[in-house]
Order: C-alpha cells, then sequence, then structure tokens
C-alpha cells in the first residue's frame, strides 16, 4: 500500500507485467518449500577459496569455479591493492571514450605472448567477451556454426549477431563436417565455427584437434571458448588447445578471468592482426565500462601464476581424479570422464534440489543445475574442483555424498513431508 | 521433393515419442504450448527432422516456429531454397 490515501500505486490495468513469469514463479515455489533458494543465496562470509560460513557453519565451497584458488594468492590480492591505491575504485566509463589503462594493454600484450598469437583484447566480462567478440565477427552474409550444449553467452552472441545460426550435435566434429557441407553461403560469406573447451554443465573435454581438421577442410574459421580450461590444461596452461597440441590451428581463443586468473574480466586472442579493428565495431566492447584497475591487475598476477606454477594444475588434476573416482566407486552416475568439473546426475530436479540443500546444511557447497540451463535436460550436483583442494577435503566432500546415498530412502520422506506440509 | 503431407507424417513421426501425453498432433497445435513438448526435446526433433530431410534448420527460424503447421511451411520453403 501506498501513501497516497490507501490506493495501490503499483497496481495497473489488465494482467501483471509479471504475469508471464507465473510458470517460473510455480517452479521456484517448489524449490523454496525444500529449503534455501540455490539461486539466491548468501554466504555471511567467504573465507579462502574452498571455505564459507553460513551462520555459525563452515562451508566447504566445491562450486565457485575457483580452479586454480588464486582469488587469495597474496600475489594477486598485492596487486589489486596497489592498483586501487595508484588508479582508483573504478574507470567511469568505456575504453572508447575515456581511453586505456596502461595495465590492459599490459594485459592483453602479455596474455597475447602466452596464448601465441599476434592479438588480444581484454573485456568487463567473460560473458560480454562472447557477446562482443561474435556481433563484431559475424556479418550478415556469415554464418555461425555452434555446439547444442553451447553456453548462453554464445547463444545470445548469436542472436546479438542477428547471422544466420546452425547447431550441430554436441562434440561432434561429423556433424559439423555434414553441416558446413550442405551450407549455401552468399558471395563473400564465412563460416564461424564457435566450440568450447570444457563444457561447464557436464565437464566433457571437445576433440577440438578433430574440429579444427573439419574447419580447416572446409575453410571455416575456428572459435574456441576456453573459459573453464585456460590455466587448467596444457602444459604451460594454455588451456585443452595446447593439449591437444592445435593452439595455432584456433582463429579466435576466448576465456575469462572469473576462474583461473581469479577476478572479473574476460579476453579473445586471435591468430589474425585485423582483430583489433574490430575494437571499433564491438558495441558491447564499446558501450560498457572497462574492466576495473583491480581486476585488471589481479589478473595480471593470476596470469604469472599460471605461467610459472604448475603444481596448480598438477593439484588440480589429482583432485579432480581423487573426487571422480571415489564418486563412481560409491556408484553416483557422473556424467563424463575426470576433469575439474564432476557433475552428478539425480532422476529430478526435486530431489537434486533436496539433496543441494541437505548437502548444505552438512557444510559442502556444490551447485544446483537444472533445465534448461542443463543438456539433455538433466538435474544436476555440479562440482568445481579447486587446486586449493586437499585430499582431506576431498575426502570430507566423498564421506557427505556416501552419507547422502546412505539416507535418500529418510531424504526422500523428508521432501515429501516438506512438500506436503507447504501445500 | 517431398510433398507438403509428406513432411507432415514425418514431423507426426518424429513428434511421437516427445508427445508423452498423447495428445492429437494437429497443424494448429503449438508444439511447446500444446503438445508440452520441452525446449531441449524441440531442438532434438529439429537435429533428426534435419537428418531426415538433408537440410539445416537455422536458430532463427526455429524461434519463429510455434505451431506444427508452420515446421511444415519452414521445412517446405528450406528444401525449396
Amino acid at each position: 500500500m501506498s501513501g497516497t490515501g490507501g490506493a495501490d500505486v503499483s497496481a495497473k490495468p489488465g494482467l501483471s507485467i509479471f504475469s508471464k513469469y507465473e510458470p517460473l514463479r510455480e517452479r521456484a515455489s517448489v524449490l523454496n518449500k525444500l529449503g534455501i533458494d540455490p539461486f539466491n543465496m548468501t554466504f555471511d562470509d567467504i573465507m579462502g577459496p574452498t571455505r564459507g560460513r553460513i551462520g555459525n557453519r563452515e562451508i566447504i565451497l566445491a562450486g565457485t569455479n575457483n580452479y586454480l584458488g588464486l582469488t587469495y594468492d597474496a600475489g594477486a590480492r598485492a596487486a589489486a591493492k596497489d592498483a586501487i591505491d595508484r588508479h582508483g575504485t573504478g574507470t567511469t566509463g568505456s575504453r572508447i571514450a575515456n581511453g586505456s589503462y596502461v595495465e590492459h594493454a599490459r594485459l592483453e600484450r602479455d596474455l597475447a605472448e602466452h596464448l601465441r598469437k599476434p592479438s588480444c583484447i581484454v573485456f568487463t566480462t567473460g560473458y560480454v567477451t562472447n557477446l562482443a567478440a561474435m556481433t563484431g565477427l559475424a556479418g550478415p552474409d556469415d554464418v555461425i556454426f555452434i555446439d547444442a550444449d553451447a553456453h548462453a553467452c554464445i547463444i545470445d552472441g548469436t542472436r546479438l549477431a542477428g547471422t544466420t545460426t546452425v547447431r550441430f550435435r554436441h562434440n561432434d566434429p561429423k556433424d559439423l563436417d555434414k553441416r558446413l557441407g550442405r551450407q549455401k553461403f552468399a558471395d563473400g560469406g564465412h563460416a564461424l565455427v564457435v566450440i568450447e573447451g570444457l563444457y561447464s554443465m557436464f565437464g566433457d573435454i571437445a576433440p577440438i584437434d578433430e574440429f579444427a581438421e573439419v574447419c580447416e577442410r572446409h575453410g571455416a574459421y575456428l572459435y574456441v571458448d576456453e573459459a573453464h580450461s585456460y590455466g587448467v590444461f596444457g602444459e604451460g596452461g594454455r588451456g585443452i588447445a595446447e593439449d591437444q597440441g592445435v593452439l595455432d590451428k584456433i582463429d579466435f581463443y576466448s576465456g575469462t578471468f572469473s576462474k583461473s586468473l581469479a577476478s572479473v574480466g574476460g579476453f579473445c586472442a586471435s591468430n589474425h592482426p585485423e582483430f583489433e579493428l574490430l575494437r571499433k565495431v564491438m558495441r558491447p566492447y564499446m558501450f560498457t565500462a572497462s574492466a576495473a584497475p583491480a581486476n585488471i591487475c589481479a589478473a595480471q598476477a593470476a596470469l604469472e601464476a599460471i605461467k610459472s606454477r604448475p603444481e596448480l594444475r598438477r593439484n588440480i588434476t589429482d583432485r579432480a581424479a581423487q573426487l571422480h573416482s571415489g564418486l563412481a566407486d560409491m556408484e553416483f552416475d557422473l556424467c563424463a570422464p575426470a576433469s575439474p568439473v564432476i557433475a552428478v546426475r539425480r532422476p529430478n530436479e526435486a530431489q537434486a534440489a533436496m539433496e543441494w540443500n541437505w548437502l548444505l546444511q552438512e557444510g559442502v557447497y556444490v551447485n544446483l543445475a537444472v533445465p534448461p540451463g542443463t543438456p539433455q535436460s538433466s538435474s544436476l550436483l555440479r562440482i568445481s574442483v579447486s587446486a586449493a583442494h586437499t585430499e582431506e577435503d576431498v575426502r570430507a566432500i566423498l564421506a557427505k555424498f556416501r552419507a547422502l546415498k546412505d539416507n535418500s530412502a529418510e531424504l526422500m520422506n523428508e521432501m515429501m513431508r516438506r512438500m506436503q506440509a507447504s501445500e | 521433393m517431398p510433398t507438403d503431407q509428406q513432411i507432415y507424417d514425418k514431423i507426426c513421426e518424429l513428434l511421437k515419442p516427445y508427445n508423452v501425453k498423447n495428445k492429437p498432433i494437429l497443424r494448429t497445435s503449438g508444439i511447446m504450448s500444446d503438445l508440452e513438448v520441452d525446449s531441449t526435446a524441440v531442438f532434438d526433433l529439429i537435429m533428426e527432422l534435419e537428418d531426415f530431410f538433408d537440410i539445416s534448420i537455422p536458430m532463427e527460424v526455429i524461434s519463429d516456429v510455434k505451431t506444427v503447421g508452420e515446421l511444415v511451411l519452414a521445412i517446405q520453403e528450406l528444401l525449396n531454397q
């Protein structure tokens, strides 16, 4: 009610503008009946890359994509603090309007050098990176080919580009080959193939080498998003493309700062020096504030760690193998072989939500992932492993999953009770 | 070149496993709204149709298609190109 004589100022004639979300409201209310809202929860404190706190309860963080655990790295924190002292807290505008800081340029140069490519552009977030690059690269005569399990930012990038977009079967180079073969192109039109290195929901890895061969044969440009694999895979941390020996075949290589690079931002590096021209056409680059100095300098420090500390990659590989084999021994349905993303498939959304709440109550935070954000309409308990996890942390996570399995009958009874109690 | 009826029949055949409530499949049936096929299943169905007719149905075309009849027309148009 308002203070204007009792009239409800929020009332509008006809159906509310929010009425279209009624099915979503109903679905969300089911999740809320089961406990904490998994998509709107707050930690009372985050104390480190693997520890948070809710009330008096310490929580093992196993769903933060903090793959190398560098958000609390002494070098990254010192670099961010120093950047604030020297350059202040924000850039207050875009690089087109306000200019770049020398740190933006240095990070672009060093990322390009690390990826052995002549060009690299830094963006404000990983999401914006793919949005910007795809709108800049694809023109009206071009055709974008995307994997069926593409991340939302890739799908949104195709929509913003307004270009003909064709999906091919997930991780299937032969299916791409077939679709490239039958596509008719306008004069001057090109194919841009967009894939990811490590898929963020199931944790499965793309055969980038096979995709590169198909692209080469068809004269298509290959764009690889290594958001979840840069820093984690490859001898030098250059991702799955390096691991499979095809880094030089990738025309456009994108990544994010918000995972291994321990910050917020994104980047796209290219084999083509002309990529630099796109700074003047990519609207999501031109019309948004540039990354803050602290974010840029933290990412710069994390990049140095990726280059100089290969033991981080060994740690995360070992911990991922330990967790994956432990869950497999318990006969959980796992979506892919061992990688830093381990997805446990559950029978349905309500059960997955109930189990997610139980794990949190027991001190383990994982991600609840549900359709339409998941492949094959799956409901998942998604775990992301960190190099900062210890063997003991992984044993503790496994113990909770074991207890989850042992208590499943009681948990389902409790789920039914909560659902019925709120009806 | 398949006829309009052949395209419609093929869509009905491929839709069957996704039509879990076994509702009548008419040209006016909304694929998601009436037949209650979820968005993931729609994309699976589209890929099966693409393979059968050896065409690619771009995503922007799929997002404009709401009914079975519109899907028939979209496929016919792509086959004619």
